[in-house]
């Protein structure tokens, strides 16, 4: 065949795909496989992906990040905000007939909260948590040793979930982590692992029975693979999309790129301890001489937004009204004159060498720099190497690579670690009008009190120029066209509920 | 032959345990399975990992954790999988039948092609079809097998919709990767089997044959070929080790559910027993094929069951 015949077939395919799905069953790709499905067990967002659908906490949080009732259908703090009392929804059976009520909550704290939860990554999450006390069969306190604003959020998912205690005393948790019963829409009818979960809807599900009949997961790592999957039409709904392969994608009629503002923020952090960044004036200058619109315009294709702080449009303490520092070059040299800095004044900037896209950004950034006369060298490390040893120790440049966000969309989950004095992956920032400020707004149920704090805090971090955010990247999914009511979720957490297929 | 087989099965056993313990060494430096557990987790202190560095049992000294894992590699219990505690003796229980499934049949693929082709070419010689096959085969030597891969994945898979482009979902699903990692094999088993045929066809006995009379079919594939075997089944041996390497990337391009899969999720997580459990398994695989192939030489060679 001659490549132009070739090439002719490829539109023609693309225009009338393959595709075999079966109405009522919809196919999604993802990375990885959890392991287990056990919610104490894990953080990955790809355990989410699918349990999202399986389990229900006390709360839930929908697309648009509001916090609706769940497993409870009401709560409010009590005792001096030493406790909140939950009431929980009655009826509510789990996919194997066991009810759920006060008893189901109390178990599944203890359980997080005790030596079985020690062995995860959950337990530090919500270990506000002094203990539950059952008031009655449909009523709960959860009493805390300490406040936490966040806890309620956190109630949405992971940790959160109620699981069924009759169940997982009786069949131990090797069955749950494979077998997992909860509550929510849909039940899990199969699981293979490396390969691939089977949901089925749950028809008693007390919110109404999801449209769909079935919610096919399959464990695919390479992304170029998912890519093709979508386009033969033989997957539904892809994550993650690679910023390189959106132009594919959008090219075919059948298929299409869904993005919406994530979770991670993308972030050179200074070192202001050290060598000419110590300069507040030097480090203003270097966020003034990149154009960071332009980066995000070019390199990231407009899947990103430039932000003023280290946070995302969608976080709790994020301010429209901070502006970042305006691209301003001529201002930038002055402000390198005024510390001293002279023209070709050498900086060492550390970044992951596995992100191929960062690479890309880094080089920009570094071509900007030279432009003012700042000659930078680009350090590349293992990320491990540089989230366990160099960023802890600091052994970094004059900057280096950082990138945060949680599920949450609360900035207290960021600005905590990489501002307050003797975090972890704190080795330089030490401002005690900063500590107090972060301190306060963990301390305060206050939401509006908080928030202020929060943007407080990003602004006082903006003056005193202690990092350069770059971006908040999008969240970026391939749908199939044939796909209805999808929202799509910023934190990757589906819920099939509404969702049909043609 | 018993002593000799002794003598291998002893060395086989030493090249084991020196990839168990190269391997546990190994993972150990590449990073903190605590730290691939909390991504993304938002608020976590030092204390948490420590806590969870303890559960896994991650906190004791190297060589009681090496010791530990010699001792449930001799009684089949390969641990437990860091990540959601799943048994690695039954995670590789489902991978191993799939890898070995693709690799023979990737095997026997690229012998199908490659013997008929190699055989071809010798006997005419410089003539264009050799020209054109040692071209091929050199194209295919410079193929990186993943962008085959993919290539093969767009004509069949997306364009054409013949077959499905990942996953084990059914027979059919075996044939692109057994057919990408065929053809990559082709290429140098190809090459191996013309220039072993060329050598083979100057010696005497084919002219002692030729000139009995045999046909040349007999010739060829009676006389010829199995005196061409002890080289091509010493390289299909040696290649096994390389089959199994480029078997790892083709099974990740595929989503192929075997070893390859299994060990390239296990290395992103720092899941320590599922990565030393399989490279431990594959190791073995590999030393027993090996093993397999000195047997085999006695079968084609009297020469050698003699000694």
């Amino acid at each position: 065949m001659s490549w132009k015949g070739f090439g002719a077939l490829c539109v023609a395919a693309l225009a009338a795909p393959f595709g075999a799905l079966a109405a009522g069953t919809l196919t999604v790709a993802q990375q990885q496989d959890p392991g287990s499905w056990d919610p104490i067990d894990t953080y990955l967002v790809n355990w989410s992906m699918v349990a999202n659908n399986v389990f229900e906490g006390l709360v839930q949080r929908t697309e648009k990040l509001e916090i609706k009732p769940a497993l409870a259908t009401s709560w409010e703090m009590i005792d001096n905000d030493s406790k909140i009392r939950f009431k929980l929804r009655q009826g509510v059976k789990f996919h194997n007939g066991e009810p759920f009520n006060a008893a189901a909550v109390k178990f599944t704290f203890e359980r997080l909260l005790g030596a079985e939860g020690a062995k995860g990554p959950q337990q530090s999450n919500y270990n506000a948590i002094d203990k539950v006390d059952v008031i009655d069969d449909y009523t709960v306190d959860l009493v805390l040793k300490r406040p936490d604003p966040v806890l309620v959020t956190k109630l949405a998912g992971y940790g959160g979930m109620i699981v069924p205690p009759k169940y997982i005393q009786e069949k131990g948790d090797a069955v749950f982590n494979t077998e997992p019963v909860g509550t929510g829409p849909f039940k899990m009818v199969e699981y293979k692992p490396k390969v691939g979960v089977t949901l089925a809807a749950n028809p008693d599900y007390w919110g109404g029975a999801p449209k769909l009949d079935k919610v096919v997961h399959r464990f695919i790592a390479e992304p170029t693979t998912q890519v093709a999957e979508l386009q033969a039409g033989t997957v539904d709904i892809i994550y993650p999309v690679p910023i390189s392969m959106i132009a594919t994608i959008e090219k075919a009629p059948n298929i299409a790129v869904v993005s919406v503002p994530g979770p991670s923020v993308v972030d050179m952090m200074f070192n202001v301890k050290n060598g000419v960044t110590k300069d507040v004036r030097v480090r203003k200058a270097i966020i003034m001489a990149v154009d960071r619109e332009a980066i995000v315009k070019q390199i990231l294709q407009g899947q990103a937004a430039v932000t003023a702080s280290f946070q995302g449009p969608l976080s709790f303490g994020y301010d429209p009204a901070l502006k970042p520092l305006p691209f301003d070059p001529a201002a930038a040299r002055n402000l390198l004159k005024e510390a001293g800095v002279k023209p070709g004044t050498e900086v060492q900037f550390d970044i992951r060498g596995a992100d191929a896209v960062f690479r890309e950004v880094a080089q920009a950034v570094a071509g900007y720099l030279s432009g003012v006369g700042l000659k930078v060298s680009l350090k590349p490390y293992e990320t491990n190497t540089m989230v366990n040893d160099i960023i802890p120790n600091g052994r970094t440049g004059e900057a280096y690579q950082m990138a945060w966000g949680g599920w949450t969309f609360d900035f207290d989950n960021t600005a905590y670690l990489m501002y307050h004095t003797g975090e972890h992956w704190n080795p330089y920032v030490s401002d005690p009008k900063l500590d107090q400020m972060l301190e306060a707004q963990r301390a305060t149920y206050d939401s509006a009190k908080r928030l202020e704090l929060l943007r407080g805090v990003a602004k006082y971090v903006a003056d005193n120029a202690l990092d350069m955010p770059m971006y908040a990247l999008n969240t970026i999914f391939g749908v199939n066209k044939r796909v209805k009511n999808f929202a799509p979720p910023a934190d990757t957490r589906y819920r099939f509920t509404e969702v049909t297929v043609e | 032959m018993a002593g000799f087989l002794i003598k291998r099965c002893a060395q086989a056993v030493f090249v084991v345990l020196a990839v168990t313990l190269l391997v546990a060494w190994a993972v150990r430096l590449s990073g903190d399975p605590a730290i691939m557990m909390t991504q993304g987790a938002g608020s976590f202190t030092a204390q948490d990992l420590e806590n969870i560095r303890k559960a896994l049992g991650l906190d004791r000294p190297f060589s009681v954790q090496y010791l530990e894992f010699l001792k449930d590699l001799v009684t089949f219990q390969l641990g437990n999988s860091f990540f959601g505690g799943m048994p690695v003796a039954r995670l590789i229980g489902e991978a191993l039948p799939s890898t070995l499934l693709l690799a023979s049949v990737s095997l026997l693929v690229s012998l199908a092609i490659s013997v008929p082709l190699g055989v071809y070419a010798a006997v005419h010689r410089r003539s264009l079809a050799d020209q054109v096959i040692r071209v091929v085969s050199l194209v295919g030597l410079s193929l990186p097998n993943f962008w085959l891969a993919i290539m093969l994945v767009l004509v069949f898979a997306v364009t054409l919709g013949w077959l499905p482009a990942s996953g084990n979902q059914g027979p059919t699903s075996i044939v692109l990767p057994a057919l990408t990692m065929g053809v990559i094999l082709t290429a140098t088993n190809l090459r191996l089997v013309r220039t072993a045929m060329l050598e083979t066809l100057t010696a005497q006995y084919v002219m002692v044959a030729r000139s009995k009379g045999l046909s040349e079919r007999v010739v060829l594939y009676k006389h010829a070929l199995r005196n061409c075997a002890i080289p091509i089944i010493t390289y299909v041996g040696l290649q096994f080790g390389n089959l199994i390497g480029g078997i790892v990337v083709i099974e990740q391009v595929f989503g192929w559910p075997g070893m390859g899969s299994l060990a390239f999720d296990a290395v992103a997580a720092r899941d320590y027993p599922v990565l030393q459990g399989t490279v431990t398994v594959l190791a073995l695989v590999i030393v027993i094929v090996n093993l397999l192939v000195d047997l085999v030489y006695g079968l084609v060679d009297p020469r050698i069951r003699a000694e």
